[in-house]
Parts: C-alpha cells; sequence; structure tokens
C-alpha cells in the first residue's frame, strides 16, 4: 500500500510542479472564502465574549468579566465533565460498532443486511429531541418495555436518567454515523489486497483485522472525531433525559447561565463558543496527528477496483444477525414506534389501556395551525436546495483539502472543522446578528437563503468529512491523466472525476437533505413569518408542552424522509457510497 | 358569480360598518383606526402557543378585516434577544410584543423601547395591571398543581398540606417542578412563593426530600404527569395545565387554597413600530370585553378582566381557593426589575438550592 503510494508520488512529481502553481491561487481564493463564512460567525462569538454588554449596546467596555463568571463556575466545570463523558461514550460505542456494522453489511454474506441498511439510517434524520421523548415513552421509567419488566421481575432494572445511560444511548444512537462513514470507504476498496490475503489462507477476522480495517483508517479516525466534536454538541437527548436530575451539559448549562442572571447573558455565552471552538481546534489537532498529511497516502482505488465475493460468515451468521436486530430493536424500532404511537394516543404509561385513548386528534389539531402546510413546504425547499447549495460547497472545500498545498490544506481542516462545535443555538443567534449588522446581506434574513446558508456553514464539519471520504476514493492517476493530455485542472477535475463521483454525490445530498430536515436550533432565531421549517416549530411547541403535537408533527417528519430516502434508494443511490 | 357578487357586498358593506369606534371609545378613536387602514398591518412578537392565540387573532381579523397580522410565536428569552438586537440594528422588527416573561417586558418597557399609550380600556383595570401607560397586564395566569388522577384521588388544598403527602416515602421521585436555575417564568413562580405564602421554605424543603424532578420547560413536566411518572406537578402555568386537561381526562388541575400566585402576561407597543396605529387597536382589543371573552372561552388563557364569563376567568379561581383575598396577583410594576438584580437572584437560588438539598 505505502510502497504503491509512493511511486505514484514520485511518478507525479514532474508534471505535478508544474501544474501546482495554478491551483495555489485558487486554494487561496478558497481558503479565504471558507474562512469569512467560518470565521465570520465565530469571530463575532470570540468578540462579543470580551465585552460587558451586548455588542450592540451604546455603552460598552473590554472586559475578562464573562470569562471571569464561567470559569469559576462550578456548574460549567461539572456540565463540561459531563459532556465529554457523553462524547467518550460515542467514542467508545459508536466506533466500533459503527465499523463492525459497516463491514458485516458490505463484506459479508450476513441475512438481512438490505433491511438492516435501511433501518440503520433512521436515528440520523430523526430530530433527537423525539429519539428522547421516544426513548422515555419505551424505557423510561412507565415505559412500554419498563412496565413489563416491572409486572414480571417486580422492578425495573435500569434508568435512563443518569450521565452513563445518555452516554451509552448517545453512543448507539450515533452508530449509524461512522457506520456511513466506513462503508462508504469499505465499499470502494480494492478488494484483490483483500483477495491476496484470502488466498494465502487468511480467515475471514484475520482478513477484516488485518486487511480491511487498516485501509479504511483514515475514515475510521475521522467518524471518531466527529463523534467527539457532535459529543459536545449533543443537545436535544440530554435536554430531554438529562433534565429532571439536573444533568447538565455544555449547551444545556447554556439555559442555566440565563436563569441565573434573569437577562440572556451574551457575554457567558460567548465564552462557552470560544471554549468549545478551542476544543475543536484541539480535536482536529488530534486527527491530523493520528492521520498524518491526508490526501494522497490512503486513496485506495479509482477504476482498478473490483469486487470480491463475500465473506462467508458460516455459522456466526445468526449471532450477528441477532446482535444486529436487538441492536435495531433497541435504537431504532421500538423509540420511533414510541413515538408514532404517542401521536395517536391522548395519555399513556402504568394503568393506561392503550385502547382507550386511541386518537386522531392530535393531527387534526396541528392542522389548524397556520404555518404548518407552509412549514412542510419550506422544509422541502430548504432540505432539497440548501442540500444541493451544501454538497457544492462541501465538495469545492473537499477538493481543496485534498489538492492543495499543505498550508492551505492544513488551514483548511481546521478552518472546516469549527462551525459544528458551537451550541446550534449560540449559533443561530451569531447568524441572526450578522444578518441583522451586516447591512449588504440584510436583505436575505427574510428568505429561505438565511436558514439554508446558516445550515451549510453550521454542517460544515459533517459535509467536508463526507465529501472528503467520497473524493479519497477516487484515485487522481486518472484526473492527472487527463491532465497530462492537456486538459486544464477544472476540465479535468470535470470530465474525469465528477462522473465517478455522481452516485457518492447524490448520496452526500441524501444525507444533507435528511440533516437539513430534522435540524432544529440553527433556525429558531431566524424564523420569521414565512420561513418557518418543521424543526423550529417542533422547538417552540416544546416550551409549552404540547408533546402529542410533536408526536404528530415528528410522524409526519418521519414519513416524509422515509419516502424520500425510498425513493432514492429505488433510484439506485446508496447512502454510504 | 352572483354569489361572488353578494358576498363582494356584504364584505364591502360589512368592513366600514365593523371598522367604527368601538362603543364607549372617544371619538378621536375613529383617527387611529382610520391611520391604521393605512398601515394594512401588525407584526407581533409573543410567547403565547399560536394554536391559543389564533383564536384572538381571527377574532381580531374580524373587527378590522383590514389588518394582515404577521405572528411570531417564540420563547421569552428568543423573543428579548431578537427584539433588542433588531431595534439596534434598526432593522424591522415587531409592532406588538405580548410574553409571558414578566420581568423581561417590564425591563424594555422601562429601558424605553415602549410607546406611551393611555388604552381607552385602562380604566377598566386595576392599577397593578398597568405600569405607567407603558405596560398593560393582559391575563391572570394562576400557578397551579397539576396531577394525575389515575394515581391521586383527592389532591392537596393547601401548601401545609401538600408538603405533608410528600413526606410519604410512596412519594418519593413523583413530583416535578421547575428548576429556577434555567427557567425564567419558574424563578418568576417559585421566587414569589418566598414572598407570599407562608411556609413556602417548608414545602421546598420537602420538595428536595422527596426528589423532586426540577425542569426547565413546563413540556417535559407535564408529559411526565400524563405518563405517571410524576403524580403531580407544582406551579405548572394554569393556562396551559387547562388546555391540556380539555384534551385529557387524566389530567387534573387543583388550586391552592392559602395562597395562589398569578402572573400577568404584559403586553406593550414598541416605541419603533412600523405600524403603531394597527398596534393600538391590538391593544385595545385584547384588554376588551370582547377579546378577553375570546381568552377566557376559547384560547383558554385566563382573562384578567373582571366581569367575564367563561371557564378561564379569575371568578373560577376566587371560588376555588376561598375568594379573591387569596390569590396573589404579582403586580406589572417596576418592582419586578429587582428579581434581575444579581443578588436578589442569588440569594433566592442558594436559599432554594439548599432547602432542596436538605442542609
Amino acid at each position: 500500500m505505502t510502497g504503491r503510494s509512493q511511486g505514484r508520488m514520485d511518478a507525479q512529481d514532474l508534471p505535478a510542479k508544474q501544474i501546482r502553481l495554478k491551483p495555489a491561487y485558487w486554494g487561496i481564493l478558497l481558503t479565504v472564502v471558507v474562512a469569512v463564512l467560518v470565521l465570520s460567525p465565530l469571530g463575532l462569538l470570540a468578540y462579543q465574549s470580551l465585552l460587558s454588554a451586548p455588542f450592540f449596546a451604546p455603552i460598552k467596555q473590554v472586559s475578562l468579566d464573562a470569562y471571569k463568571y464561567v470559569l469559576t463556575d462550578p456548574a460549567f466545570y461539572r456540565a463540561l465533565f459531563n459532556s465529554f463523558v457523553i462524547a467518550l461514550g460515542m467514542v467508545v460505542i459508536a466506533v466500533p460498532f459503527g465499523t463492525a456494522l459497516a463491514f458485516l453489511v458490505n463484506k459479508t454474506d450476513l441475512p438481512f443486511r438490505k433491511a438492516f441498511e435501511l433501518l440503520l439510517l433512521t436515528p440520523t434524520f430523526v430530530s433527537p429531541i423525539i429519539l428522547g421523548i421516544g426513548f422515555t415513552i419505551v424505557f423510561g421509567p412507565v415505559g412500554l418495555v419498563s412496565n413489563v419488566f416491572q409486572d414480571v421481575f417486580g422492578r425495573v432494572p435500569w434508568t435512563i436518567y443518569s450521565l452513563p445511560a445518555i452516554a451509552i444511548i448517545a453512543g448507539l444512537l450515533h452508530v449509524p454515523y461512522v457506520y456511513l462513514y466506513v462503508s462508504s470507504t469499505i465499499r470502494n476498496l480494492d478488494a484483490s489486497l483483500e483477495e491476496a490475503a484470502r488466498i494465502s489462507g487468511a480467515g475471514i477476522w484475520t482478513v477484516a483485522l488485518n486487511v480491511t480495517i487498516p485501509l479504511v483508517r483514515p475514515s475510521v479516525v475521522y467518524s471518531a472525531m466527529l463523534m467527539l466534536l457532535l459529543g459536545f454538541e449533543i443537545f436535544g437527548l440530554p435536554l430531554v433525559l438529562g433534565d429532571s436530575k439536573g444533568i447538565d451539559v455544555i449547551t444545556t448549562y447554556l439555559y442555566r447561565l440565563t436563569g441565573v442572571t434573569g437577562v440572556p447573558a451574551y457575554g457567558p455565552m460567548a465564552v462557552v463558543a470560544v471554549m468549545l471552538i478551542l476544543l475543536a481546534l484541539v480535536i482536529v489537532g488530534i486527527q491530523r496527528k493520528v492521520l498524518g498529511e491526508t490526501g494522497t497516502k490512503y486513496t485506495s482505488v479509482g477504476a482498478k477496483g473490483y469486487r470480491s465475493a463475500r465473506f462467508k460468515l458460516g455459522k456466526a451468521r445468526w449471532w450477528m444477525v441477532l446482535i444486529t436486530a436487538l441492536y435495531l430493536l433497541v435504537t431504532v424500532i421500538l423509540p420511533v414506534f414510541g413515538v408514532v404511537l404517542r401521536s395517536f394516543v391522548t395519555s399513556w404509561g402504568a394503568g393506561v389501556n392503550l385502547l382507550d385513548v386511541l386518537t386522531l386528534k392530535n393531527y387534526s389539531a396541528i392542522f389548524t395551525l397556520p404555518d404548518l402546510s407552509r412549514g412542510v413546504v419550506n422544509t422541502f425547499i430548504v432540505a432539497a436546495v440548501g442540500g444541493f447549495v451544501a454538497v457544492g460547497v462541501y465538495l469545492t472545500i473537499a477538493s481543496g483539502i485534498l489538492r492543495s498545498t499543505p498550508n492551505l490544506r492544513r488551514t483548511l481542516d481546521y478552518i472546516s472543522g469549527l462551525p459544528r462545535s458551537v451550541p446550534g443555538l449560540i449559533m443561530g443567534l451569531a447568524f441572526l446578528w450578522l444578518f441583522l449588522f451586516f447591512k449588504p446581506i440584510g436583505f436575505l434574513r427574510t428568505t429561505l437563503a438565511s436558514l439554508i446558508i446558516a445550515y451549510t456553514i453550521v454542517w460544515l464539519p459533517y459535509g467536508v468529512r463526507l465529501l472528503t471520504a467520497t473524493l479519497m476514493q477516487i484515485s487522481k492517476d486518472l484526473e492527472e491523466a487527463a491532465r497530462m493530455v492537456g486538459a486544464s485542472p477544472l476540465k479535468a477535475f470535470q470530465k474525469v472525476t465528477l462522473p465517478l463521483l455522481q452516485s457518492g454525490l447524490l448520496s452526500a445530498w441524501l444525507l444533507m437533505f435528511m440533516q437539513f430536515v430534522r435540524e432544529y436550533s440553527t433556525g429558531v432565531y431566524l424564523l420569521t413569518p414565512g420561513t418557518e421549517v418543521l424543526g423550529s416549530l417542533i422547538v417552540s411547541l416544546w416550551a409549552t408542552g404540547a408533546v402529542d403535537s410533536i408526536a404528530a408533527l415528528s410522524s409526519i417528519q418521519i414519513v416524509i424522509i422515509s419516502i424520500v430516502y425510498l425513493i432514492a434508494n429505488r433510484l439506485g443511490v446508496k447512502a454510504g457510497e | 358569480m352572483q354569489k361572488i357578487v353578494c358576498v363582494t357586498l356584504a364584505l364591502a358593506a360589512a368592513a366600514p360598518a365593523l371598522a367604527q369606534v368601538p362603543k364607549g371609545y372617544p371619538a378621536s378613536y375613529q383617527k387611529t383606526v382610520d391611520e391604521a387602514k393605512k398601515e394594512k398591518k401588525l407584526v407581533i412578537y409573543s410567547s403565547t402557543d399560536q394554536a391559543s392565540a389564533q383564536f384572538l387573532l381571527d377574532d381580531f381579523k374580524a373587527l378590522y378585516p383590514f389588518v394582515d397580522v404577521e405572528y411570531n410565536d417564540i420563547g421569552t428569552t428568543q423573543l428579548y434577544s431578537r427584539y433588542i438586537s433588531e431595534a439596534a440594528a434598526g432593522g424591522k422588527s415587531a409592532d406588538f410584543l405580548w410574553s409571558s416573561g414578566m420581568e423581561l417586558q417590564v425591563k424594555l418597557a422601562t429601558d424605553g423601547y415602549a410607546l406611551a399609550y393611555t388604552s381607552p380600556e385602562a380604566k377598566n383595570y386595576a392599577a397593578t395591571s398597568k405600569l405607567d401607560n407603558i405596560l398593560y397586564g393582559t391575563t391572570m395566569e394562576p400557578g397551579v398543581l397539576v396531577y394525575n388522577k389515575r394515581f391521586v384521588k383527592k389532591p392537596p388544598t393547601t401548601h401545609a398540606e401538600f408538603a405533608r403527602v410528600l413526606a410519604d416515602s410512596k412519594m418519593n421521585g413523583k413530583v416535578a417542578t421547575w428548576d429556577p436555575e434555567k427557567s425564567g417564568i419558574g424563578f418568576t413562580f417559585l421566587h414569589e412563593d418566598t414572598v407570599a405564602v407562608s411556609g413556602a421554605m417548608d414545602l421546598f424543603k420537602a420538595l428536595g426530600k422527596s426528589g423532586a424532578g426540577q425542569y426547565s420547560s413546563s413540556g417535559v413536566m407535564m408529559e411526565k404527569v400524563i405518563s405517571g411518572e410524576h403524580y403531580f406537578g407544582y406551579n405548572v402555568i394554569g393556562s396551559y395545565a387547562l388546555l391540556r386537561a380539555e384534551k385529557v381526562p387524566d389530567i387534573g388541575v387543583a388550586y391552592f387554597r392559602d395562597k395562589t400566585v398569578a402572573f400577568q402576561r404584559p403586553a406593550f407597543i414598541s416605541k419603533l413600530a412600523e405600524h403603531p396605529n394597527t398596534a393600538k387597536l391590538f391593544l385595545d382589543y385584547l384588554l376588551s370585553t370582547r377579546g378577553q371573552t375570546v381568552m377566557a372561552n376559547k384560547s383558554l388563557i385566563y382573562a384578567l378582566r373582571p366581569g367575564i364569563e367563561g371557564p378561564a376567568v379569575p371568578k373560577n379561581v376566587y371560588s376555588k381557593i376561598g375568594g379573591k383575598k387569596n390569590l396573589v396577583v404579582i403586580p406589572v410594576s417596576r418592582d419586578l426589575l429587582k428579581n434581575l438584580d444579581p443578588a436578589v437572584r442569588n440569594d433566592f437560588l442558594n436559599d432554594w438550592r439548599s432547602a432542596l438539598k436538605g442542609q
């Protein structure tokens, strides 16, 4: 592997020297554009963190008081610790499990793998608030499954309102993210390497551990780092499961900041954001350290790849089916069932015969909301158009990361890793400020463009990693061959790489579509009449306690995404390819 | 075709009739109506659930058909942030602000964001529901005890009795209330308890001993009472509870007979309003007998005005708690700003924490 890419590097040297000069210009331009997009909201927050009053107040001073306040608040450290535990839980659970699943589904004769794959993706497109409610309905103290245990054993041997429980649930819910990253790489691996190992007599597990997994190592590392980033940003799940016991994470600690002062405390909020940005820088740094300079090293194969026969699991296959099915049952099927069930009943819990409380009123109630139909349409537009825009942006950045000079690559790597580290609510506020105080873009605020821009920037770390993983499988050999025969860089990319990427791009679009449908916290400050989206409507219903309306809305949301996903699947789009 | 003509004619005839000066208003009010006709539009920022508010908006539209209302349903904190940011940027913002965050509303109004306007309806309201002529209380929403009828047959009627109920070890983990550190409205309610209810601290200690769950939104609280995970929800906003109890037969709403605390949902017209005259019409409408009646019967947000008939009216609360004397309505006044003073907040929160931890 190393030898092979080394050889290619050498062969590349000669023409590369002439070619590299030009891309440097667009590389710089790209870096500047991305930096402006990402750093303007983050820079505004950094500026706010150093002020004694809102940055737009007429009287304000530069002061470190906000830092003093946050850094001496024991509640901040408690929240930070809890966030750390959850992030760690996500890495420890989601990464090995997601990688194993990616291998099983893509490389073995695991029965029902098609159905498994379809179900697997569900947690990535259902809002965590909803999944939290789903978990409460099924595994909470009076949940459907808990009640069965209560009746049979006289007690419920678990609680979902504790830090370890939240960490485990968060880990389980993020398995699909790792699965997606890893399987997109696994699918395009050069199977000849595995074949070679098998011919030399290696067993299936030896091949998996010694050949396949090392080959997909970059995507495993990428996904581990993404888990860390998302772990610190996670909001909906601890909001629902940690609230009653006061288990705060960094994002819910923000509520405490406002609650303690009575008015929104922009200074301390911005300080928390700055802390999280620093943390994200560290995480990206670790990632770069572990992976080394990404780019050429791990390119698997472009045109030469062919697919080998699937590994035979033998007797183990049914055990694997059992474990996978159990995982899907606990993490996906039961909670989603819980939410859908909740949307058809008026009450539930111990002592309720669900047949007595069946109703359709929850659905008729939400249709009295005048913005609902607009919300559905807007969600579609933001997800479809926004997803398209986002994929274009991420593709450009990802190819910039892979194809420009090391310095620019490093800069792009760091910048694009940052946005998701700041909680969506604060990012939303920063975007509101930008649209308000930076007049040239002010007109966008009351249009869906504001949401599309905000979502695209917020999901940069996820999308860029996704497209980097996709791009990394397309060997540069082909593109360079085109360049040798005289094609311009752009033309080579257009004519050679882009067509090869087609299915990968469609999948990326589909994934962004699903993320944008479910996104909620970022949009809260950007909603105006005419720009409502489902995710944020759910947030505004949450305050007054209309969980039945929320359940109905979510069920609709789940149906929409499922339909789109199934259609896409029919059309041959594979989420992981 | 004929039908359409008829409808158009009827509308044309009805419009001026409806848009007349309401009874009892000065004749000069016609000028406000005429100006509003030119403005055509009204932008409202409100924390009131759109499902509730829609009844009021529809009725207002029937009264003034020329107004196009843009209703923004946003949380109290977001409402505050968005408004002051927009005001500072000089961007488009709300004409009318209506929020249950009492302290924040008083702060905005006294910070100079409110338009001075003496509503013709103002004389029908007590002095404790008005802050000068800038901020008006519109509702009287009690904090109530929500309970699950499957598990609780006879709810307690005083704070002391509730504390005794909680002493039973069977009640361990069965009560939900606010986390005043995380919720503004939770702070307002619980803090007022310590001022108005004797023995509030004893109840807080009992809450602590029974391992009460503390929540940052009434959403989870109510859902968990419905499921029976908690039997009681303490100090839940009465309007939301009533709306819920109507749909869910298992939910009971109880009131404390010793003292019940209620907040008012204050409203003001923005000084920066693009449509100030229409905002005046809406404020007067909310305060009018007609608006208050819709609140009491359809929106089920408790009306404030005396003499209104319907399920959500002060009279009904009085009868449940043994008279008006037992109701403590938090006044709309500058005093509320004290609740934003860090020293006052910290004192209360320290008391709360130590009571809950049983120290």
